[in-house]
């Protein structure tokens, strides 16, 4: 932390706040700490006008032409020693799932495959230990299904957060954030033993008892991510932005609010609807911990993390080191595929989410 | 933000249905799967069940599971040292890595490029990583050893040895999740003004002072908000020391107790040993540390006015 701030300037600041002038510069530190107000003859001389006290010639620029180069040089190399370190994880899985079970396991290691082994793919999908496609069709099946629903859920509820006027609007809204601080281990074991006693499903009777309730089924995957607080919270943000007006066209229009909101807000908002969708369908494809508490006990409902832990236990031992690398490259693929093809949607989201 | 003056004058019992209406799906999921949870957590916690018997016919023990795991159980506190070294390590070395990378990105051609790279690890799945990098952990046929051995580097345990494991696993999670926070840095540095770096140079301030001066507080807003959120994730992490601690998974190399965090703690106690009174005793002193040290970042980085997102 620098001994001598600057006070934090913010264009959202209230105007008129002591605390903030909006109008301070780094180059008043004098000006800043002693809390006087920054003057006309203090910007002028800022900006290197008449007037100033302060009067630099642009020549004086930092550094010579040769050092600007040299730091040219310094920042791209830089770059590229980060590029390369986050990218060798990712050659060596490439070049390690098209090697022999020998050179995988050479010492000292190998950098790449003297022939390319791309039966080890063939392999893999072949292998009747490993139903990567039953997997892959699950974690298909629950992804689309929770992003369907979240994007339904979010918009509905995006929309009474930003855009309708009630009493208790503010109190969801504030919940809806604070959910996102509650750890998942809370919820885990009850929400287990509710889907277990879920009334009427899985041979339950009207009280939940006698049968399995949703556990062996998608229900146990899905039901309990159709809601996301970060969805309706990045809904919310980017209907915040939508002007007021164009509702109230509407409603002067005589639209109802069912379908102001599906013809004039849905149709507005499918820069965030893409968002959200991409972030709903990597996360839930990615998601590990729930998915394997409730297939344990339901192996034909594995999604492909799981499925991609177990085949570490099928293929037991390193004999097939090379194998299990490749279908980890299969599991891997679909997720930096989508997120290939979207990139621009989905590094918004993360823009999106913290600075409206 | 205020609606027009048109949907002002709509009656208030009208406006209070179209918003409840609109809200009822996220509000019944709050119900059955936040409220009522929490609920059943917290009176799970006062009892001894194993999740076979109905839940009514448990045990009630009092604070008893509270009192076990504070006073009686090593590898509780043992899993809070750990979750407290990995949650705060990860989020601010990650953070001060970033922040680096994001201003280098700045300054080169091609940066889409690059965030792409930095980018990549993000949308992995974790269990990939984690086999990804117990590959590159191998003390024997590993490249992270083969690598140390080109600058003349003694070769290392990585995942094996107890001392250094915890951080092995820290390096794995800064790297898988590096690209989020640059990209995120990435944005709130393009929002400071030019000015004030100009300003800055006509006084002739150096590179540190631009950085320390004007850099850093501008981003407050921005840094804030990467370690709430940081945090909050880092106290849950679970799949990658699952992963790779010796339990977890067949290739799972580490000792469970130099590398245990809370989420494997609880996870083990519920789904292992079927004690749920005490991983939910266990999952509320997990929550009272995610508000303690939450509340502490937002008093520290708050003292430069910062707004919350209303």
């Amino acid at each position: 932390m620098s001994k001598r701030p600057l006070p934090l300037v913010s264009s959202k600041m209230p105007a008129g706040d002591a605390g903030a002038g909006g109008e301070r510069l780094f180059a008043h530190g004098d000006a800043a700490t002693t809390g006087r107000r920054v003057t006309q003859a203090d910007k002028r001389g800022a900006q290197g006008g008449p007037g100033g006290r302060l009067n630099v010639s642009p020549s004086t620029r930092r550094g010579s032409r040769r050092m600007r180069l040299v730091r040219k040089a310094i920042t791209h190399l830089l770059v590229v020693i980060v590029g390369l370190a986050m990218f060798l994880p990712f050659y060596w899985i490439l070049s390690a799932s098209v090697m022999t079970y020998e050179e995988v396991t050479a010492i000292p290691p190998k950098w790449m495959p003297s022939t390319p082994q791309w039966g080890n793919y063939g392999a893999v999908l072949r292998d009747p230990n490993v139903p990567l496609f039953k997997y892959f069709k699950n974690s298909f099946i629950v992804s689309t299904a929770v992003t369907a629903a979240v994007l339904l859920t979010s918009s509905l509820a995006g929309y009474a957060l930003a855009k309708l006027k009630f009493p208790g609007r503010d109190a969801v809204f504030t919940f809806t954030l604070s959910t996102m601080m509650f750890p998942v281990f809370l919820f885990l074991i009850p929400v287990y033993y509710i889907l277990k006693r879920f009334p009427l499903l899985g041979g339950n009777n009207l009280f939940g008892m006698g049968g399995t309730g949703a556990l062996q089924s998608y229900v146990s995957l899905i039901l309990p991510f159709v809601v996301s607080a970060w969805g309706i919270f990045l809904m919310r943000q980017f209907m915040m932005t939508i002007p007021d007006e164009l509702i109230d066209a509407a409603r002067i229009d005589g639209a109802s609010d069912l379908g102001i909101f599906g013809r004039v807000m849905m149709p507005l908002v499918k820069p965030a609807l893409a968002t959200l969708a991409i972030f709903t369908f990597i996360g839930q494809w990615n998601y590990f911990l729930w998915p394997m508490i409730v297939t344990t006990s339901a192996p034909h409902l594995m999604t492909v993390p799981v499925g991609l832990r177990l085949m570490g236990t099928a293929y037991s031992t390193a004999v097939n080191m090379n194998k299990l690398l490749a279908a980890t490259v299969l599991a891997i693929a679909p997720s930096v595929c989508v997120f290939l093809a979207l990139q621009r949607y989905y590094i918004k989201g993360f823009v999106l989410s913290g600075f409206k | 933000m205020s609606p027009g003056a048109i949907s002002a004058r709509r009656s208030l019992l009208k406006r209070t249905l179209t918003g409840y209406l609109f809200l009822s799906p996220a509000l019944v999921f709050y119900l059955v799967f936040l409220v009522i949870p929490i609920g059943m957590s917290l009176y799970i916690s006062f009892r001894d069940w194993n999740m076979l018997v109905p839940l009514a016919n448990s045990r009630f023990v009092g604070l008893r599971n509270y009192i076990y795991l504070l006073t009686r159980d090593e590898l509780f506190l043992i899993a809070v040292k750990n979750t407290i070294i990995y949650a705060t390590g990860t989020v601010f070395a990650g953070m001060a890595l970033a922040l680096g990378v994001a201003m280098l990105l700045l300054k080169v051609r091609g940066a889409t490029f690059w965030r792409f790279v930095m980018f990549a690890p993000v949308v992995t799945p974790s269990v990939a990583v984690a086999r990804i990098w117990g590959g590159l952990y191998r003390p024997a046929e590993g490249l992270a050893n083969a690598m140390l051995k080109m600058v003349h580097l003694p070769p290392q345990q990585w995942l094996a040895d107890p001392d250094i494991c915890l951080y092995s696993i820290m390096l794995i999670a800064v790297w898988s999740g590096i690209g989020a926070t640059v990209i995120v840095f990435t944005a709130g540095l393009k929002g400071i003004p030019d000015v004030y770096y100009d300003a800055a140079k006509l006084d002739g301030a150096g590179p540190w002072a631009e950085f320390a001066h004007i850099t850093v507080p501008m981003l407050k807003p921005t840094i804030l908000f990467l370690s709430v959120t940081g945090l909050i994730g880092a106290w849950q992490a679970f799949d990658l020391i699952f992963m790779l601690a010796v339990g977890g998974t067949e290739s799972g190399t580490s000792p469970v107790r130099s590398v245990i965090v809370l989420a494997l703690y609880l996870y083990q106690m519920a789904f292992k040993n079927l004690r749920m009174g005490r991983a939910c005793a266990g999952a509320f002193l997990l929550f009272l540390i995610v508000l303690a040290f939450s509340f502490i970042v937002l008093r520290v980085l708050r003292k430069g006015g910062v707004e919350s997102y209303e």
